[in-house]
């Protein structure tokens, strides 16, 4: 029982949580069987009801640039998750794993479970 | 100025559908996230459900009292789908689209007026949703909540503050507020005054513990909760407030109208509600046109429905 466990446990539970909570979002604009995991750097980060959302520009297959939208939940519930309006700074280099993506080909995605800023897994 | 309602169309329904889901099942806090928040001086959240687990009361109730900054929140106050007795939704919201509530697992006693009253009524949640497009939700656009929504939806931070003569509830959601006389003064006569968004509220002690509010008036073109339930001008909603010790209180809201309702019917029974510190700075929680003008340009239902932007 160390902390290495422990963290694993947490990591676990937030995972076993959170992924049942987003699948729920899956109406017909959203496809949850899709949950990528994309790269890039971030431009802003807007902190703002109804809901919070991030933009960062990512690289295609084709090394075109291509301007990702994600969206959080309302500011009660990310400040609850810890999340304050300095969570994602632009500039900030981010891997983001989606919990869902809009059907229509837009590059815009809900947060998934995992998200890292500048080499660091965000905590819930 | 048409910008507006879609724009709060398409936020309300994201927002239902996003909070209803993560609140319905709350993600744990990690022991870090809760100390910095515990620090805050401005914008506190209040704590998740397993930080009140085997919390023991720190003193009594006091007599007479509901003041204070209050949590629906850990208890699943956050009711996208309908209220805590009577949500409309299936476990995940699959079902959508249909014309009736008989998909729903605990179903409300309708009279065939009460039925014919909620076909009319298009939400964007629960068995019967339809596309955000279609929706005639009244909050859609722009219109107060009303009240006995503020408690069947966002059920989050409030604060019940004692004046003279009245309680005033002030709501984290939309920052709206409610006033219930408790000066000993009868309801009105419903076809002698206007109809209110809020309704007219009495309320009086009827032990050192429990506050009993009687409401009237509500203006009927409110729904009674996100999934488009419906209520006469003749509706009555009863509360009890019962303060269990200073930490905790229960709240039953039943509502009355037996024109929509064969019987009565308990929206929240001893729904349980946490008392916060009377340092807690409630986080503002608006949907501005502005803001959710923008979300709705470049998230909302323009940005993924169809071919997008």
């Amino acid at each position: 029982m160390n902390n290495r466990f422990l963290t694993c446990v947490l990591m676990a539970a937030v995972l076993t949580f959170s992924i049942p909570a987003l699948a729920h979002h899956g109406n017909a604009s959203y496809d949850v069987t899709q949950k990528p995991t994309i790269k890039g750097v971030v431009t802003e980060f807007i902190w703002a009801n109804p809901h919070c959302y991030l933009k960062f520009d990512a690289k295609d297959e084709n090394g075109n640039v291509v301007h990702w939208l994600v969206e959080a939940s309302n500011p009660p519930d990310q400040t609850r998750e810890g999340w304050t309006k300095n969570t994602f700074k632009p500039g900030d280099e981010v891997e983001i794993t989606m919990g869902s993506v809009a059907r229509n080909g837009q590059p815009i995605g809900r947060f998934g479970s995992r998200i890292v800023i500048n080499g660091k897994v965000l905590k819930g | 100025m048409q910008k507006y309602p879609i724009a709060f169309a398409g936020a309300l329904l994201a927002t239902m559908l996003l909070s209803s889901g993560l609140y319905a099942q709350q993600a744990p806090q990690s022991k870090e996230v809760a100390e910095a928040l515990a620090k805050r001086r401005w914008n506190n959240s209040p704590p998740v459900k397993a930080a009140y687990a085997n919390r023991r009361p720190s003193r009594p109730a006091p007599k007479r009292d509901l003041s204070g900054i209050w949590d629906g929140t850990a208890e699943g106050g956050v009711e996208g789908n309908g209220p805590h007795e009577y949500p409309a939704g299936d476990n995940g919201n699959q079902i959508s689209g249909r014309e009736d509530e008989s998909a729903v697992k605990r179903q409300l006693p309708f009279t065939a007026a009460g039925l014919a009253a909620l076909k009319k009524n298009k939400p964007g949640v629960g068995v019967r949703s339809v596309d955000v497009a279609l929706a005639n939700d009244p909050v859609n656009t722009g219109n107060p909540q009303g009240f006995p929504r503020m408690l069947f939806y966002e059920l989050r931070v409030f604060e019940w503050a004692q004046l003279k003569g009245q309680w005033i509830y002030l709501d984290q959601f939309m920052q709206n507020y409610r006033v219930v006389w408790a000066d000993g003064r009868p309801l009105p006569d419903i076809n002698e005054v206007e109809p209110r968004w809020f309704g007219y509220a009495v309320g009086k002690w009827t032990d050192d513990y429990t506050f009993e509010i009687d409401t009237v008036g509500v203006n009927e073109k409110t729904w009674l909760d996100n999934p488009g339930r419906p209520h006469t001008y003749e509706m009555k909603v009863h509360e009890v407030w019962h303060r269990l010790d200073y930490d905790t209180m229960e709240l039953t809201v039943t509502v009355d109208d037996p024109k929509y309702y064969s019987q009565k019917w308990n929206g929240l029974e001893k729904f349980i509600v946490h008392r916060l510190p009377d340092t807690f700075d409630m986080e503002e929680f608006i949907y501005s046109g502005l803001e959710t003008s923008d979300y709705d340009d470049l998230l909302g239902t323009k940005a993924v429905i169809g071919k997008g932007k």
